[in-house]
């Protein structure tokens, strides 16, 4: 079954095409990871998908929604409801404890709820840091802590753009497995890489070049 | 944990770990607000603080005598009961007459007084040398003195010359209860000694000044201050005899019968108001810059002892109240009757105007600070959200709504506001305080209700200068937060 379905879509800068008539799918459930040159539209893709900006032309079904004839305040709606965020720069509120940044979501989401937050930081291995500031945290951690602000509120389709560019090996491997849960649990996951490595680690990796679709790869040794 | 605590945790971790950025915030606010809460005291106190201090331009309500009936200490003092003694700042009473220096052939206007009023009522007055402490001491405007070349020290001879008419008292008058006789009779060595004696209400004696300045020194002249001397003379009827119930004064004689002569021909003369000589010692000399300085004064005593009557024409008030009140007593005295009360309009209405001025001023100078802090603290916020455009596109892209946004800034504007308020209420007493004891010389008490208006005010305020900050968060676009910036 479907869950995101692009149709024909373009987004066009000026003259510049970010994204050129692309038209790809994906699978709930599925993990999918995105590679392609720098300016080859990837972080374009993950803005419209995350609902954070509008195609100049084509379909996007989100769940069966057409994303691109939203308004910007139902487009809050559905990011807050179906979709988690993580960055390649962390970003976190940096007066906030690591715990504090992952209730934020809750806050935004529904209820705050310290002790499922507290839960969410043990998951990723930082229970005993849930009381540090961003400052006082390394950035695998502030990553880490990215990663479980994204799943706190049990989204459909979680989003990240280069979660391992900024990390060394143990940290990326530690986000990997992360994710790997993630995806046995169900959650639909797509994930922009330079990384060979970590495009690896998903089903299928879509390539693109200079905003179009230059080809899908099955990853066959997937979950070996 | 509900959404308000998260929401409120969030606020006060924004402020306070974040102190050095919101201290400049909370410093234009406090600012702000302790300017205004200065300025709004001062603004509720400055008319009891100008009225206090108005009263030291003088005078601000006469009162006269009503048609026939004449003005005198006791028909002041039931007029004076009509004004709180608490706003009754001064009342000095004036009774005018002509006085001539025959040595130098002039006369001058002088002014019986209470001088220990004038300083209250004209605080102004400048007098080198001092004001007359002792009777037969006399204050002399500048004017005079430059005319005649007298100095402190000095001294000034001065004759009462009774009006033509005013002199032909019958002796009935003079026996009329409560009237002042006064005389005089050639004592020892022809000197002239004067006296002057209250009758009381069936014409007896009820007391007797006398005046002996011009007999021996250690002899007759002692006899004036004589306390047993004097008192033999309470109670009696005119005329009297020396010997027959008033004892002469021990080695003076002479002068004892100058004082009986002196009283038997003040009643027997019919109270002939007479011509009366008597040397001043000049106690100080008066500058004001008025016209003032063209009269001689001298004490209420010392006019009574002269003119034989303690009549007045004339006292100045100085009254603590605005001119609606002063009106209020002004009308209250008149209907009394007997006496007549006025305003000095020339005082109340420029009091009244100046007033005004003032606090127009302090309200100016209010709405200037308050534009001022408002351009200020909104300057600090626009600041804080371009400097916060990351967090605010990663709270949107979270899913914060533009109404959660709008919350969470207009959240911190408001605390901000309230801890400058209240950081503006107490340092605005203290400026105010301040203020007060330089400018106008008396402290101030702290009024309650300026916590809660300088707190609601500069909440109002930094509320309104986070709208524009507000609307540019609110325009920051989520998808910032996938660019590397
Ligand atoms: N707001 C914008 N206005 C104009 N051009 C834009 C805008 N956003 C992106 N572009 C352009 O669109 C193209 C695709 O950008 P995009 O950020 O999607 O690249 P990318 O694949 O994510 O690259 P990288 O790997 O470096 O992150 C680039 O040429 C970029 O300059
Ligand atoms: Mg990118």
């Amino acid at each position: 079954m479907s869950l995101l379905e692009l149709r024909n879509v373009s987004k066009i800068y000026g003259e510049l095409k970010a994204l050129d008539n692309v038209s790809i799918h994906v699978d709930q459930g599925e993990w999918v990871a995105i590679m392609g040159p720098s300016g080859s539209g990837k972080s374009t893709m993950m803005n419209i998908i995350g609902c954070m900006d509008k195609p100049t032309s084509g379909q996007v079904l989100l769940d069966g929604v057409d994303i691109a004839r939203e308004s910007s305040k139902r487009l809050t709606d559905i990011r807050r409801d179906k979709i988690g965020l993580i960055f390649q720069q962390f970003h976190m509120v940096s007066y906030l404890t690591a715990v504090e940044n992952v209730m934020v979501s809750q806050y935004y989401h529904s209820m705050p709820d310290e002790k499922e937050a507290l839960e969410a930081l043990e998951r990723v291995g930082l229970r005993e840091r849930a009381r540090h500031l961003p400052s006082q945290l390394s950035g695998g951690e502030q990553q880490r802590v990215c990663v479980a602000r994204a799943l706190i509120n049990h989204p459909e389709l979680i989003l990240a753009d280069e979660p391992t560019g900024n990390l060394d090996e143990a940290n990326e491997n530690i986000v990997l497995d992360l994710f790997a849960q993630l995806h046995r649990e169900g959650t639909t996951l797509i994930v922009v890489t330079h990384d060979p490595e970590v495009a690896d680690a998903a089903q299928r990796t879509i390539v693109l070049e200079h905003g179009k679709l230059l080809k899908e790869v099955v990853n066959e040794h997937f979950g070996e | 944990m509900t959404k308000r605590r998260m929401f409120l945790r969030m606020i006060t971790a924004s402020l306070l770990r974040r102190r050095s950025r919101m201290l400049i915030a909370l410093l234009s606010i406090g600012i702000g607000a302790t300017i205004l809460a200065g300025l709004v005291t001062i603004y509720v106190d400055v008319p009891r603080q100008m009225g206090a201090q108005f009263r030291s331009y003088g005078a601000n309500m006469l009162i006269l005598p009503d048609g026939d009936s004449a003005l005198t200490p006791d028909s002041l003092q039931t007029a004076l009961a009509a004004i709180p003694a608490d706003e009754l700042v001064g009342a000095a009473s004036y009774r005018y007459v002509r006085l001539d220096m025959t040595s130098r052939q002039q006369s001058f206007t002088a002014a019986g007084t209470d001088f220990e009023q004038i300083t209250k009522t004209s605080p102004y007055f400048s007098v080198e040398g001092s004001y007359p402490s002792a009777t037969r001491e006399v204050l002399v405007g500048k004017e005079i003195a430059d005319t005649i070349g007298v100095k402190t020290g000095s001294t000034m001879t001065l004759t009462w010359q009774p009006a033509q008419g005013a002199a032909e008292k019958s002796p009935e008058e003079s026996r009329t209860p409560g009237a002042v006789l006064s005389g005089s009779a050639e004592g020892f060595g022809g000197g002239l000694v004067y006296v002057a004696a209250q009758l009381d209400s069936e014409t007896r004696i009820a007391s007797l000044t006398v005046d002996a300045s011009t007999q021996t020194p250690e002899y007759g002249g002692l006899l004036a201050e004589d306390e047993a001397f004097l008192a033999q003379f309470t109670g009696k009827t005119l005329p009297l005899t020396l010997g027959e119930g008033i004892d002469a004064f021990s080695g003076a004689t002479v002068t004892s019968a100058a004082v009986v002569d002196a009283l038997n021909r003040a009643v027997s003369a019919g109270e002939q108001a007479q011509v009366k000589t008597v040397n001043f010692l000049v106690a100080g000399i008066l500058t004001t810059g008025g016209e003032e300085e063209g009269y001689l004064f001298i004490s209420l005593e010392d006019m009574a002892i002269m003119t034989g009557s303690d009549a007045l024409d004339v006292a100045e008030l100085s009254v603590s109240a605005g001119a609606e009140q002063l009106q209020a007593y002004a009308d209250s005295i008149s209907e009394q009757g007997g006496v007549q009360a006025r305003l000095v309009k020339r005082v109340t209405r420029s009091e009244a105007a100046v007033l005004t001025k003032l606090q127009s001023l302090v309200f100016l100078v209010t709405a200037v600070v308050l534009l001022l802090t408002m351009i200020c603290v909104s300057t600090t916020m626009m600041a804080v959200v371009s400097e916060r455009r990351r967090e605010i596109g990663l709270r949107k892209a979270l899913g914060a709504s533009d109404g959660s946004i709008r919350a969470e800034f207009l959240g911190e504007g408001l605390f901000l506001g309230a801890l400058g308020g209240v950081l503006g209420a107490v340092l605005g007493f203290v400026f105010a305080q301040v203020v007060s004891v330089n400018v106008f010389g008396s402290s101030i008490t702290f009024q309650p209700l300026l916590l809660p208006i300088a707190v609601i005010v500069s909440m109002a305020v930094s509320a309104v200068s986070c709208l524009m900050p507000i609307k540019r968060a609110v325009a920051i676009d989520p998808a910032l937060v996938l660019k590397g910036e």
